[in-house]
Parts: structure tokens; C-alpha cells; sequence
């Protein structure tokens, strides 16, 4: 079975887990943990919410390092399985391994089942979800190409508050999505302008690493994030089974913290988790031996369709010396696991250069 | 077999139950399902519901009698062992039950509060909000957190906000007839009773009060303290029986019955009239219509009955009458409204149980 990313599994303790890549290692499936039972654990600085008769943790990793460190050591006390170290990236990840897993909360399925409710039958937030599902459809793919995921999927939702989550299954089918978004008009769609995202960006602060000017160019432009009727939705595009383009055999040594810049050659899986862009004319401006780099990896949301061919880029990120079957090769990755609780996460980043 | 009432069951095949009664066969839970996949059977006749991911049925005993009957056809034949046949009744009678090997999940309204009330309360949306600020102002009736539970939507977490009730469960009857006089006299900025006008609606809404004319309804109406708002939901509160409290215990009765009757008789004992099934046990008998025998019980399944007539208050009955043979006891006569089976049959529109003024 294919696990695809941003799907739905619960482990047999009832822990729900957000599933975080495409491609897995054997007999694990790649996850964030997302709510787990407090009768099974009490975590640090952690919100908690009523689901299904139980008081939960909603479990995440955006917290200081200390915090974080102290809640990872707590999970790993209480499930170990959780924490896998991978000989091959010399790293660790979370997973769930296959035979723990209890129920696995199938999108495409919920989608087929939401389309045929009446929409007499429906809240606002249902029917917003059908209208958006609707909007996509427009673009050439088919309605079994679509998923709904987390609380959309689930019905634990709150009108007005949670986000429509949608999931397009392959990457031709995501392209054509997110290309349609580009131009669609709608009554009920609405993106944040230039000026709203000039106000988020003083409002939050959102990075010491983005100018104001470069911080709009590079958000502005993204149509995986928007509002129908109020409700903000996200679009993730996953990748089908015979589209993976990560491999867990490839064989990752780990060997700087570094600051690049380059250009974008190709930019074609730049829609998915974990997601690439292939560079040429790089730089390694600091922290390495000014090595060619092939690939800017991205485990991070954030950083999905962040540049676009021919965009000239800036990141930091871990250099690595990637080793597979055919060749050898130089990459920088943003966002894996550690970075929430080494230094490096708080200097990752990664931007298209404004002209 | 014990099993408390208001609990939820999912089934390994998608059902959502909620269980019906706190007295089980041994095979399996008494439920009325709730939500019905639409994989298997679908009617138009009932609204649809988008939960756990599925488009669902949700079953109305009050929909359209045509299309409900042939709903509950289809689902005897799809689903064929959530249908109970009952040795100890007639084989008319309708009864839906899980059996244990289909069980997938269990939700428990007591765990579910006790969890609630353990969140931190900014934690909480506003609706459930609400519910823990309701929850602790009833537990100023002298309760405990363990006296009490949360049910339905509330439990499972698809309720909407402004929209759905809150379904309070009372574990043990002394316990909820403490909670229905705490009720009674205690004033809570947030805690409102329906009006005249409210009751007026609700009853104009409800064809199974079409028995009532409209003062009388809502004088009986508004004297149950088992439903308000508070802080603008609506308010449910139901009871639940305890294991040593149960008015009946399945398996010591064979029931056999003997028609529709239409008759009169004075409330004894009120006190399991808040349960479901709940029961009235009465004196001084007549037979208006139908077999003409001294009946000792008025027992029924539909809440709207709860708390309805009081000790020493004539009512006025019709549903089926059936001669119950304990297995230790002498056979006596009891009247019931509200078996399943009767809201495919014209008995949904001619049964029902009203309190009649003393002559």
C-alpha cells in the first residue's frame, strides 16, 4: 500500500499521525505525530483539544529546542518505535512502522463521499469545501484525482476556523491545478494581496532571513493557499506510486551548514513533500568548499513552490554528499527533523531573489 | 446484561449507534442506529450527514412512514445481523442491536466529560466552552463528574457551533431526580427555559403531540426541567439506569401481545419515568378500546414520554398491549408505546401517552 503524504493514519494506541513524506523507508511510514491520548502522555507547553471523547494533545514541533527536546524525549520513552535512525542519512525521522499502524483515513474515498451529500444537508464550511473542490475541477482533473484530509476528512472541523484541506494526487494533475489557480476568478475565491502580505510580514515578524519587498515577491505569487468563502484552504499535491523521486537507499553524508545561491534548471518537483529543485550556476557563499550543487531538497511547507524556473535563489541548509546506485552528487536539504532541535533550524531558509 | 444507555457504538462496518436501553440480551447491545453508511443502502427520505469521512444516513423515525419502511426493509436485508430476533417477544417486534464481535469502537459519555473537564478551558472552542461551564454549574447540584456525561455530537466532536444541542447523560435515577429538583429552583444568568411560544413551535414541529391540544402541551412541557438552554444551545439532559436499578431485567419476562388498546389509569409510581425505556407503573386500569384487562404497567420508548405525567395523575394511553409471563412472578398486563416497529405502521400516528385532567 501507498502512503501518501498529508493522508491520515491512526497507530493502535490511538495516536493520529500526519503522514510526512511520499516515499517511505521499508516497513515504516514517515509521520508527525499530531494527536495524541494525554492518558498516554503528558508533554511540555503543548495545546490540547477535545476529539472523539478524548482529551488530546496536539502534538508539534514548532516550540524552542528545549521544548521540543524534552517532548521528543518523552515520546520516545513512552513508543520508541517513533524515533528511526536511518543509517543511510545518518539522521533521524518519525515513523510509525507499517504493523503498528490501525486505520488509515483514505481522502480520495471521503472526497467521492462528500460530492454525493446534498448540499441541503451541509454547513458553510461543507459546502466551501465542495465549492473549492468544484473551482479545481475546472482545471482538466478528475474528481477521483482529489482527497480531503485532517479535520475536513475527519468532521471534527470548526466552521470559520479550520482550513479546507485538499490533496491532488500527481504531480502532472497538481500542476495543472496550481496553474489553473493562477488565473481562476471566482466569486468566493480570494488570495492575500501585496498589501496584506506586507502587513502580515510586519504584523508577525515572520523572518529576520526576507526583506519586506522580497519577503511579498516571493508569497504573493503562490496559489497553493487561499480563502474560499472565508475559509482558508491548502492544496497539497502528492505523489503517486510510480512518481517518487526520493530514495531511501541513496546513501547521505551530512557535511555543513551552508549559505547557496543559484538558479533554478527545473522546478518540476517543487509541489511536493519532500520536494526539490534541480540548480545550476550554484554558489556556496558560506560554510563549504564551493562545490557544484545539483539539488535544493525541501522537507518544508514553507518552501514548496518558493521559486520558479529560471528564479535565481538563495538558501541555507544542510550540505550533503548523496551517493546512489548511478552517481554521485552534492544537495542541500531544509527542514528535516533535527532542525527543530539544533541551531540550524533557526538559520534555514530559502528564497527566490527578487530581480 | 447491563450497558448504559446514551453511549455511542461504532461498528466495524461504519455504523454510528447509539445504545437504546441499559438492559441487553447477552448476544449483543440494544441500539437505534444513527448514522448509516450510504454504501450498502441510501434513502432520500432521510437527511445525509458527511461524517468520519462518509456520507451517512441518519435515521428518522419521523421521515416519510413510505420511504422509511422501505429504508428499514433494505437494511433487515444489508444489514441482517444488526437485527435482533427477540424469543422473549412477539416476532413483529423490531429491535436493533450490535453484536459484540461487530463492535469497533465504544464511546463512553462519562470518560468523555471526565476528559473534557480535565482540558485546560482556553484549550476549548467556544461551544465547548459552553458545555464544561454547564457541566460545572450542575455539579452544583451536589453531583459528581462521575455522576455525569456527555453524549451524541458533543462526545464525537462533529458538533456545530450554535447549532447542535448539548446531550447531557445522569448516571442513576435518585441522581437525576436530585439534579431535576437542583433544576427546579436554582437561577443561572446563562440557564434559559423554553417559552410558552418556543414549546408552541416544538410542538408544531412534532406530529407524535398532535394528541395534545396547545395548553395543555406546554403546561406539561414546561414543568420538565430536563431541557432549556444554556448560554443558547439546547440543553437535553437523560437519564441512565444503573446496574442494580434497571425497572426490568432481559430475559426474566416473555411478552406476548394482544392488540392495540386504548385505556386510562392513575400513576403509582413515576420514579423510572425518566429512563429509556422508561415505565409508569399504574392503578385503577380502564380499558377504553381493544382487550379489556386490568393493565399494571405503561412502559415506553420514546423520550418524549420521560417525566411527562406525575404521581397520582391520570393517563391516557394507546399502544400495544401485551401479557407479560415472568419467569418468577404472577403474569400481569402492561401497555408499550414506541417499539421500533411501530413507526412503520399506522401505531406511530395512534400511540401515544397524555395526561388527562382528574374528574
Amino acid at each position: 500500500m501507498h502512503f501518501y503524504e498529508s493522508t491520515l493514519i491512526d497507530t493502535e494506541e490511538g495516536i493520529q499521525c500526519k503522514v510526512y513524506a511520499n516515499s517511505h523507508p521499508d516497513g515504516f511510514v514517515v509521520v508527525k505525530p499530531k494527536y495524541i491520548p494525554t492518558e498516554l502522555a503528558e508533554f511540555t507547553k503543548l495545546k490540547r483539544r477535545f476529539i472523539l471523547e478524548k482529551c488530546m494533545t496536539r502534538f508539534n514541533l514548532f516550540n524552542s529546542k528545549e521544548v521540543v527536546e524534552e517532548n521528543l524525549k518523552i515520546l520516545k520513552e513512552k513508543f520508541p518505535y517513533f524515533l528511526y535512525n536511518c543509517d543511510k542519512h545518518n539522521n533521524w525521522f518519525m515513523v510509525v512502522p507499517k504493523e503498528k499502524i490501525k486505520t488509515y483515513h483514505d481522502p480520495q474515498k471521503g472526497v467521492q463521499e462528500l460530492m454525493k451529500v446534498p448540499d441541503q444537508d451541509m454547513d458553510p464550511y461543507l459546502k466551501a469545501t465542495k465549492g473549492i473542490i468544484g473551482l479545481i475541477l475546472q482545471s482538466g482533473i478528475k474528481l477521483e484525482d482529489v482527497g480531503i484530509s485532517h479535520s475536513t476528512l475527519l468532521g471534527n472541523y470548526t466552521p470559520g476556523k479550520s482550513d479546507i484541506d485538499l490533496l491532488i494526487f500527481g504531480k502532472d494533475n497538481g500542476w495543472k491545478v496550481i496553474k489553473y489557480m493562477e488565473t481562476a476568478e471566482h466569486p468566493l475565491l480570494k488570495w492575500k494581496t501585496k498589501e496584506e502580505w506586507a502587513k502580515y510580514y510586519k504584523d508577525r515578524i515572520v523572518s529576520k532571513q526576507f526583506s519586506e519587498e522580497e519577503y511579498v515577491f516571493n508569497m504573493v505569487r503562490k496559489k497553493d493557499d487561499g480563502f474560499f468563502d472565508g475559509n482558508v484552504f491548502s492544496i497539497f499535491v502528492v505523489e503517486k506510486e510510480d512518481e517518487l523521486w526520493y530514495n531511501w537507499e541513496d546513501e547521505h553524508t551530512p557535511l555543513s551548514t551552508v549559505k547557496i545561491r543559484g538558479k533554478v534548471l527545473d522546478d518540476s518537483n517543487s509541489h511536493v513533500r519532500p520536494g526539490y529543485y534541480e540548480l545550476t550556476e550554484t554558489e556556496i557563499v558560506e560554510g563549504y568548499d564551493n562545490v557544484p550543487i545539483k539539488k535544493l531538497v525541501t522537507w518544508s511547507r514553507p518552501f514548496v513552490l518558493q521559486a520558479k524556473k529560471d528564479d535565481r535563489v538563495e538558501a541555507v541548509g544542510l550540505l550533503e554528499k548523496i551517493k546512489t546506485k548511478d552517481e554521485e552528487y552534492y544537495q542541500v536539504v531544509i527542514g528535516y527533523y533535527d532542525t527543530y532541535t539544533t541551531e540550524r533550524g533557526e538559520k534555514e531558509y530559502m528564497k527566490a531573489l527578487v530581480d | 446484561m447491563h450497558f448504559y444507555e446514551s453511549s455511542i457504538i461504532t461498528t466495524k462496518d461504519g455504523l454510528h449507534c447509539q445504545v437504546y436501553g441499559n438492559e441487553h440480551p447477552i448476544e449483543g447491545i440494544l441500539v437505534k442506529p444513527k448514522y448509516i453508511p450510504t454504501d450498502k443502502i441510501e434513502s432520500d427520505g432521510l437527511q445525509y450527514r458527511f461524517i468520519s469521512g462518509k456520507k451517512m444516513n441518519r435515521l428518522n423515525l419521523w421521515s416519510d412512514k413510505k420511504k422509511l419502511s422501505k429504508y428499514i426493509e433494505d437494511f433487515k436485508k444489508s444489514y441482517p445481523h444488526y437485527i435482533l430476533h427477540s424469543d422473549l417477544h412477539c416476532k413483529d417486534r423490531l429491535f436493533f442491536y450490535v453484536p459484540i464481535d461487530k463492535i469497533e469502537r465504544i464511546y463512553y459519555p462519562r470518560h468523555g466529560l471526565k476528559e473534557l473537564m480535565s482540558m485546560p478551558f482556553t484549550s476549548l472552542d467556544d461551544y465547548l466552552k459552553n458545555v464544561h461551564e454547564f457541566a460545572t454549574f450542575l455539579l452544583g447540584s451536589g453531583l459528581k463528574i462521575k455522576d455525569l456525561g456527555i453524549t451524541y455530537s458533543t462526545l464525537m466532536g462533529h458538533y456545530m457551533t450554535n447549532i447542535s444541542d448539548i446531550n447531557i447523560v445522569v448516571y442513576g435515577k435518585e441522581n437525576f431526580w436530585k439534579l431535576m429538583r437542583y433544576l427546579e429552583i436554582v437561577k443561572h444568568p446563562k440557564l434559559a427555559w423554553k417559552t410558552n411560544k418556543q414549546w408552541i413551535n416544538f410542538f408544531n414541529r412534532r406530529n407524535r403531540f398532535n394528541i395534545f391540544g396547545n395548553d395543555k402541551f406546554v403546561e406539561l412541557m414546561s414543568r420538565k426541567k430536563s431541557e432549556g438552554y444554556f448560554g443558547g444551545p439546547l440543553f437535553v439532559i437523560f437519564g441512565a439506569e444503573k446496574d442494580d436499578e434497571t425497572w426490568h431485567r432481559w430475559g426474566t419476562e416473555k411478552y406476548s401481545c394482544h392488540g392495540i388498546v386504548k385505556m386510562q389509569a392513575i400513576v403509582e409510581d413515576d420514579f423510572s419515568s425518566i429512563v429509556r425505556p422508561g415505565c409508569y407503573l399504574v392503578k385503577d386500569s380502564k380499558v377504553i378500546e381493544g382487550d379489556d384487562v386490568k393493565i399494571d404497567k405503561v412502559a415506553f420508548y420514546s423520550r418524549d414520554y420521560c417525566m411527562l405525567a406525575k404521581k397520582d395523575e391520570t393517563i391516557e394511553v394507546c399502544g400495544m398491549l401485551e401479557k407479560v409471563e415472568p419467569i418468577n412472578g404472577e403474569p400481569y398486563y402492561r401497555v408499550v408505546v414506541g417499539y421500533f416497529d411501530a413507526y412503520i405502521s399506522d401505531r406511530r400516528e395512534k400511540e401515544y401517552i397524555k395526561v388527562i385532567d382528574n374528574e
